[in-house]
């Protein structure tokens, strides 16, 4: 890795007796799209607005492009901020709003003002609305006024402050797209907080999983998805099947005895907390479940088991599935893909479950 | 049907003294009684002429702006830090800070001429009638401006300081221009306020009348009557239209800030 545009080191806050960080430290390089990832009131926004100058830590450095940031107020550092409510001036037009960074610019002619302001809002798609009044933009408008705004003074990082929240899932879906495009051509670092794993998965290089203050794990997204450090995590990215067993050593990797499904082997790398031994849990993704519909077998390395469907969620283009198996306290979660000629079960149905030890991670219990 | 009537009685009781003092002003008759007698702006002429009473407003007006001035400068210290700020009795403070509003003013008149003639030894004029008017105009200075910073989103003035402007050029370019409307209807409204309050001008003005206290000394010359009418109808077009600019100054500050109308004071 490069020199880290931004390292934190053993950042502490506390409000009172309240510890809102607690021990971060992180190192995020030049260029990077970062996610600061975690349930409300894991500290993710305090972190940022930490980082912007907003909030003082109470204890640890932040070292931001090489500069110790201790008593460097938000106005003096190469951050710019994008606001959950994205902040746009009321009473300014767009275009004096875009421009508002530029006012200390003293070596900028008004005309290469208006040329730079001009350019910020053709990059965000709004190249005309600059003498439109802020109040009467809509709230995707607002969005891309508040980004325009920001990066026109061409910070060495970018916080965007959970900007997707408040657009409806089209208008999101279509920002998220532009956000990471926008990105990759400005060559800014960004650093995004958000609540929803999705747009974390969608839009970055590496995510830092927050809860409780701390940072759980800090991965890429395939990572964070495939691998997750803990249970915790597991659970709040994306949709993990947990099942009791017993786990033993067995040469680089484990032996797992799962409740209901059997024996099976997993290597070192199935066990990112560690290998377990004794009490454990295995985690599998509701997607490396499949079903075998008729005249189908099981893949070379499935294991298969039978149940009934006990609940169904039809999602237009997914199917998912709970499933009850013998033996196994909790209904199954799994998803299929609803293809060509592919049926759709229904409740009470009976289902063949096919799984591959492969997709199993192993955590102590 | 009744629900018409009731409202219609309600508003003959609210409004019709108001109602008489045009009538009168504008009555040929330095009697006040029905039948009217014949148009004349007599009446108005006679104030015009009166140096007396041109004293007494000039001063009134004099008290009026410096009031209205200090009570909205406290005001927007009081209500900017308790918008901005926590700390402790803050609630209590802000209470305290408020009472004036409630208190009879015969108290308050009372209370203040025994703290300036017998503790403090100041002599009685202008000063100490701004002061008392200050401490009962500073809490509707306060209501008013509150909801003018509090429905501000503080992010507005993070955003400022993070395109790289000052604390204080964060005030100048985006609160104030923001809670304006607010500072307008502050004034206005305190303005009006001092320039019409009678019973503690009447306890401190000393030998320098303001214009209501003028106005009540009229009252024991019959014969002046139709003035003070005439007098008394200048200042309820005056509050009247003082009111309504203070009260569209207050809504177009909630406009600007993009928000729903939620009361006021009008």
């Amino acid at each position: 890795m490069t020199a880290p545009i931004i390292q934190l080191s053993n950042i502490q806050k506390y409000y009172g007796d309240y510890h809102a960080l607690r021990d971060v430290s992180l190192n995020i390089a030049p260029g990077e799209f970062f996610s600061l990832l975690g349930p409300s009131g894991c500290g993710k926004t305090t972190l940022l607005r930490t980082i912007a100058g907003f909030e003082e830590a109470s204890a640890g450095t932040l070292v931001l492009a090489g500069q110790d940031m201790a008593g460097v107020p938000a106005n003096k550092r190469p951050t710019n901020m994008v606001f959950q409510s994205y902040a746009i001036f009321p009473h300014l037009s767009v275009a004096e709003n875009v421009a508002f960074g530029l006012r200390r610019r003293s070596d900028l002619s008004k005309s290469g003002k208006a040329a730079l302001v001009e350019e910020a809002l053709a990059m965000v798609g709004l190249a005309g609305f600059g003498g439109r009044a802020a109040h009467a933009l809509s709230g995707g408008q607002r969005q891309r006024v508040a980004l325009a705004r920001a990066l026109i003074l061409k910070p060495k990082v970018l916080l965007l402050d959970e900007p997707l929240s408040a657009l409806d899932k089209k208008m999101r879906e279509q920002m998220q797209g532009e956000l990471r495009r926008l990105q990759r051509q400005v060559g800014i670092t960004f650093i995004l907080v958000t609540h929803d794993q999705e747009e974390a998965l969608i839009m970055s290089d590496r995510i830092a999983v927050m809860f409780e203050g701390r940072i759980a794990q800090v991965a890429a997204p395939q990572t964070l998805y495939r691998r997750p450090v803990d249970k915790q995590v597991a659970d709040f990215i994306g949709v993990m099947n947990f099942l009791p067993a017993r786990a033993r050593h067995a040469g680089d990797g484990i032996e797992v005895d799962i409740a209901g499904l059997g024996t099976t082997a997993l290597d070192g790398e199935q066990c990112p907390a560690g290998r377990p031994q004794g009490a454990a849990e295995v985690g599998i993704r509701p997607e490396m479940m499949s079903l075998l519909f008729e005249g189908q077998t099981a893949g070379a390395g499935q294991s298969v088991s039978e149940g009934k469907v006990v609940e169904q969620y039809y999602y237009g283009d997914m199917t998912y599935y709970d499933v009850a198996l013998p033996d196994v306290d909790q209904p199954l979660t799994l998803s299929m893909k609803n293809l060509v000629g592919r049926p759709v079960l229904d409740r009470g149905d009976t289902a063949r479950v096919a799984w591959d030890a492969r997709a199993l991670v192993a955590f102590p219990a | 049907m009744n629900l018409r009537a009731y409202a219609i009685a309600y508003l003959i009781f609210l409004y019709a003294p108001i109602i008489l003092l045009p009538l009168f002003a504008f009555n040929d008759s330095t009697i006040i009684a029905f039948p009217l007698s014949g148009f004349t702006t007599n009446w108005f002429v006679e104030l015009w002429e009166t140096e007396a009473l041109h004293a007494a407003v000039k001063n009134s007006l004099t008290i009026a702006v410096i009031t209205a001035i200090l009570s909205t400068l406290l005001g927007i210290c009081a209500s900017r830090a308790a918008a901005k700020y926590q700390f402790p009795l803050k609630r209590p403070i802000m209470g305290l800070i408020m009472v004036p509003l409630v208190l009879p003013e015969i108290i308050v008149g009372v209370s203040l001429l025994v703290v300036f003639v017998q503790m403090l030894d100041w002599s009685l004029g202008s000063w100490t009638v701004i002061a008392a008017h200050t401490l009962i105009c500073t809490p509707f200075s306060i209501a008013i401006l509150n909801g003018a910073f509090q429905n501000m989103d503080t992010s507005l003035e993070e955003a400022a300081l993070d395109l790289g402007e000052t604390p204080w050029s964060t005030f100048r370019l985006i609160t104030l221009p923001l809670v304006m409307p607010g500072i307008i209807s502050s004034l206005l409204i305190s303005f009006t306020i001092s320039l019409d309050e009678f019973i503690i001008a009447f306890f401190l003005t000393g030998a320098e009348p303001t214009m209501p206290v003028y106005i009540w000394g009229l009252l024991r010359f019959p014969q002046k009557l139709p003035a003070v009418m005439a007098l008394g109808t200048i200042l309820v077009v005056l509050s009247i239209v003082l009111l309504t600019i203070a009260e569209l100054m207050r809504r177009r500050g909630l406009r600007r800030a993009g928000l729903k109308d939620t009361g006021g004071f009008l």
